[in-house]
């Protein structure tokens, strides 16, 4: 009985963590500035990989190596969000814009091509290295 | 033509060459001629011998630096006086430092300050915060020389107490942390666990906590945070799923804006944790964090309805100050929170 | 009730499996991505993805030392995504 829901507890884990890993996969190929895509990567650091790290944590059981899991799982909290704050800074600071909600009002990105024309017509050529050049 | 009058306070600090290049190149970007007043405050009076060789000191100072000032104005019309100030009275605190720099300012008609960030001088410990106080409560306007520090200047802050308990819990801390990936039970990994938790804390005990410890107040925050994380797991997970939807929806209603945050949160570790938080939190993205400044990215408008409520922000707060601190007004109440334009980046 | 026919380490290795194929699709980003950081962004995310089949693999297979694998993996994925921000900001200066 406990093996079972042990069992189902822990494909239930990984195929959420599967789940928010795909969203997030997504959200990196779909969305349309590194400034966005940070948000959605952060998916991956968080519910992505700690579901999971759980999944494994409960099928190891209570011994040394799932122990090494939630260290594993708190390393990761601490320095992914780190990692992707010094990215957007570095993007700020090299002097990419981020693709705003007046400035994208028209198109979000569900038709590429026009979105990017439109974008580019509007904006000076400082925006239109940023576009992501949808294909998704 | 208009010139720029700068007051440069001099002391022998590894930032000071920076800080007298600052002066000139920023001295010389809104003027086309500068006067710069290169002084060094003494905090010793003339009279005794350690004083002479304070005086001779101070003038071995000047002449570097005035060199160094001819050196960076190249071809432009730089004036340069030198002065060694404080000789004939005794200096203490930063008031003092205050009051001779208003004095000389106002005797030489100068329109401003330029501050070494690590200025140091005498055998105090640093009085650049009260000094910059002071000035600004005389009116006179400073400037901070935007300086890359070669080596942090380390404050030896506390006393025996004080650095026995950063050792103490630095090496409890690695010590644990050497035992989860060992094995507690085996003498071996207890002894190399003991002689690294010893070498790692007399090493970095001073660079891993840069803050003095509390007896208390330090392990109850420990135990406040680990109420903190269960919520913030709680919240992640409610961001996750928001954002899921948005993603996953073929129009991808997204609405990315930038807008600032000035936390309530103290600079260092706390606002550390807010930063993070609001990272780790997806839809809310920290691009900067200057002091208590956050500009965060939003992508979506509930993310940003719950950045401007600042829950993660009392959150932390209570993490860092307790209870009766958390309960503050939230950004948006207290006028803290705005939409700014992607030019702000 | 457990089914008979799959075993929890088979449903591991498939995981780990369509794991690869999440982080195959982010390597899309990390070679059409037009700017540095967006490369920089999804190799990040592939690292931690690496970190969880790590993970994954090191219950499915039964070899509890993958972890320390992936526990010096996630601390390079971090350092390899600082120090190239680092880098592009101040292009040619020390990390």
């Amino acid at each position: 009985m406990i093996e079972a829901a042990r069992f189902w507890a822990i494909v239930v884990l990984v195929v959420a963590g599967l789940f928010f890993t795909f969203v997030s996969a997504v959200g990196v190929i779909r969305l349309p500035d590194i400034y966005a895509r940070a948000h959605t990567a952060s998916q991956t650091d968080t519910l992505g990989a700690g579901l999971a790290l759980a999944a494994v944590a409960l099928a190891l059981g209570w011994q040394q190596a799932s122990v090494y899991t939630v260290l594993l799982l708190f390393f990761v909290f601490i320095t992914n969000p780190t990692a992707a704050h010094a990215i957007a800074r570095s993007a700020a600071e090299t002097g990419i814009e981020p693709v705003t909600a007046d400035s994208a009002a028209d198109g979000d990105t569900r038709e590429p091509s026009t979105a990017s024309t439109d974008r580019n017509s509007s904006d000076d050529d400082g925006g239109s290295d940023v576009d992501g050049g949808e294909t998704a | 033509m208009v010139a720029d009058r700068t007051l440069v306070p001099l002391s022998e600090t590894v930032t000071v060459r920076q800080t007298v290049g600052y002066a000139v190149q920023s001295g010389l970007e809104d003027a086309d001629s500068l006067e710069v007043h290169l002084v060094v405050a003494l905090p010793y009076d003339a009279e005794v011998p350690e004083g002479k060789q304070q005086v001779e000191e101070a003038k071995q100072l000047l002449s570097k630096a005035r060199r160094w000032v001819t050196e960076d104005a190249g071809s432009a019309d730089v004036t340069v006086e030198t002065a060694v100030l404080g000789t004939e009275r005794y200096l203490f605190g930063p008031r003092d430092y205050a009051d001779i720099f208003e004095e000389y300012t106002d005797d030489h008609d100068l329109d401003r300050v330029v501050l070494d960030p690590e200025y140091h001088p005498g055998v105090t410990s640093s009085i650049l915060q009260p000094l910059e106080h002071e000035l600004e409560s005389a009116g006179i306007p400073y400037d901070e020389a935007a300086v890359e520090r070669p080596a942090r200047h380390e404050r030896l802050v506390g006393e025996g107490t004080e650095r026995f308990d950063r050792y103490f819990a630095l090496f409890w801390i690695s010590f644990g942390f050497y035992l989860v990936l060992g094995d507690p039970t085996y003498w071996f990994d207890l002894v190399t666990g003991v002689a690294v938790a010893g070498i790692v804390s007399f090493s970095l005990a001073n660079v891993t906590f840069s803050f003095p410890l509390h007896r208390i107040g330090s392990p109850v925050r420990t135990i406040r945070f680990a109420f903190y994380v269960p919520y913030l797991i709680w919240e992640i997970v409610k961001a996750n799923v928001a954002i899921s939807f948005v993603i996953l929806r073929p129009s991808m209603p997204i609405e990315p804006v930038v807008t600032r945050v000035n936390a309530r949160v103290r600079s260092g570790l706390p606002l550390l944790a807010l930063a993070n938080s609001i990272t780790l939190t997806p839809g809310t993205l920290t691009v900067r964090a200057n002091d208590q400044r956050l500009i965060v990215h939003t992508l979506i408008p509930s993310a940003r309805e719950d950045l401007f409520d600042g829950a993660l922000e009392r959150a932390v707060r209570f993490v860092f100050h307790g209870r009766t601190s958390a309960r503050i007004p939230s950004p948006r109440e207290r006028g803290d929170a705005e939409i700014v334009g992607g030019d702000e980046l | 009730m457990i089914p008979s026919s799959v075993s929890i380490e088979e449903i591991f290795l498939l995981a780990a499996a369509l794991f690869v194929v999440l982080a195959i699709m982010m390597f899309y980003r990390a070679v059409a991505g037009p700017t540095t950081q967006d490369r920089l962004l999804a190799v990040n995310v592939l690292g931690t993805n690496t970190v969880v089949i790590l993970a994954l693999l090191a219950a499915g297979l039964d070899e509890p030392w993958f972890l320390d694998v992936a526990l010096i993996y996630a601390l390079l994925n971090f350092l390899m995504a600082v120090a190239i921000s680092k880098f592009t900001v101040e292009r040619g200066g020390v990390l």
